[in-house]
């Protein structure tokens, strides 16, 4: 049963920051609600609280998806499905795409957001590997500021984010990549659809005469939060690929994610798959840029 | 609070809890009750009514969010005593058993066909994805609705 609250429903940004500077410890923002209203239904302590939603999802100022030259800009409130209709971001984000593609169901993505997947910073939130990988930075508003920060700096640690109670992340930004760039994104759940991930992995890379130029490579799920492995990149950069190096990457990944995460009952289970895929990730980039 | 919508194409409007959830509404209120709950946290899909033409969960939506929406139940699909092709072709095809899921199922697939007359199979088991079958293995629905679209697509292309 749900609690008793009010919900309010502003028609702009400005109105909806006043709103949130207004208010006391009892508000949140709801989007597509797919889940805080189950948080509220099982009387989840996260609203224990809660005495005003503030429904955001009639403001346009967040709900676009805009591109420029050299970025794509996409709406904090923007439904997944709006996202993956849209032709940019299939294009030129591929990761991403398919990171969206992935999440709940049809009904899930018809309401569930972009910003909405990743504001609680849950491990398993299946857009952040893939943002992580694109450098993506979120822009934050309150009534009396604005900034914009990279999103491995926002993400601050399991369900702990810097926004604070009277923002809103308002747009996700990302800059394009140059078609040199090439990556996938990979995610394991229990079902196809409507599955928590279990492990979700990206990995993008330059690659120039069989070298690797630059290698982003992030995780989620199987780390606290979705994370990227920088001392791995680095290692990796100006190597050449070949097979044994591949193996030798995909191994070291595995030991970085223990190292992380420590030894879980699922380890024994999750290693060698994380290992496999990831060199099965970069087996399919090797045979689509040599 | 007040909210007006439109139900199954008549204007409505409630008095009602803004964080009622919208099945409740629907059920309690409108006393439409072929709108089922399953799980109530969005992983079954019985509960699944179309909002604007697209199919979500009425367990994760509240009463207060619908202000202005079109939403339209499994009691909306049906022209009078008529049933919609794909209520015809589930009953003809097997494609219901307890029949739980089925106006979830039903109203997955008719959002899937307003969109996309002419799907995949795999563009069908992606758009009922969400709905969830412990009766049918989900052949039969896949038939029904793989027989509906073949109805409208020869019914648009006469010759």
């Amino acid at each position: 049963m749900i609690p008793s609250l009010e919900i309010l429903i502003p028609k702009s940004l400005n109105e909806a920051l006043s709103i949130l500077a207004e208010q006391n410890n009892g508000s949140k923002i709801i989007a597509g609600g797919t889940d805080v209203v189950p948080g509220l239904q099982q009387g989840s302590n996260r609203f224990a609280n809660s005495d005003l939603l503030i429904d955001i999802n009639r403001i346009p100022e967040i709900k676009s998806i805009t591109r420029t030259r050299e970025k794509i800009s996409i709406g904090g409130a923007e439904t997944f499905s709006n996202i993956l209709q849209n032709q940019i971001v299939q294009e030129e984000l591929p990761l991403l795409w398919k990171a969206c593609s992935t999440i709940g169901s049809v009904q899930i993505r018809n309401r569930a957001t972009i910003a909405g997947n990743f504001v609680n910073n849950a491990p398993c939130a299946d857009t952040v590997p893939a943002l992580l990988v694109y450098n993506a930075t979120v822009e934050i508003e309150s009534l009396n500021s604005k900034k914009e920060i990279s999103i491995g700096e926002f993400l601050t640690g399991p369900y702990k984010t810097k926004l604070n109670k009277d923002e809103i992340v308002t747009r996700i930004n990302v800059s394009i990549p140059s078609k040199e760039y090439e990556g996938e994104f990979y995610k394991l759940g229990r079902r196809r659809a409507v599955a928590v991930s279990r492990i979700t992995l990206a990995v993008l890379t330059k690659t120039q005469n069989h070298m690797i130029d630059e290698i982003r490579i992030a995780s989620g799920a199987v780390t606290p939060i979705g994370i990227r492995f920088f001392d791995l990149e680095k290692f990796a950069k100006g190597k050449k690929i070949e097979d044994q190096f591949l193996k030798e990457l995909s191994k070291m990944l595995g030991e970085q994610i223990i190292q992380v995460t420590g030894l879980r009952w699922s380890s024994e289970y999750k290693l060698p798959v994380v290992q496999q895929m990831f060199y099965q990730l970069l087996k399919g980039i090797e045979r689509g840029s040599l | 609070m007040e909210v007006r919508f439109k139900l199954n194409g008549k204007e409505e409007e409630v008095t009602t809890e803004p964080y009622l959830r919208l099945i409740d509404l629907l059920r309690d209120y409108f006393n439409l009750t072929g709108t089922k709950e399953g799980c109530g946290v969005g992983e079954c899909g019985a509960c699944t009514v179309l909002i604007n033409g697209r199919a979500v969960n009425s367990c994760l939506v509240l009463a207060g969010q619908i202000e202005g929406s079109e939403i339209l139940t499994i009691e909306g699909l049906a022209n009078g005593e008529i049933l919609d092709p794909l209520q015809k072709n589930f009953l003809l095809h097997g494609a219901i058993q307890c029949g739980f899921c089925t106006p979830g199922m039903v109203l997955s697939a008719s959002a899937l066909l307003d969109k996309n007359p002419d799907p995949t199979e795999e563009e069908i088991k992606d758009a009922i994805a969400g709905n969830l079958c412990r009766c049918t293995g989900y052949k039969q629905i896949i038939n029904a609705v793989k027989e509906t679209a073949k109805e409208i697509n020869s019914a648009s292309k006469p010759f």
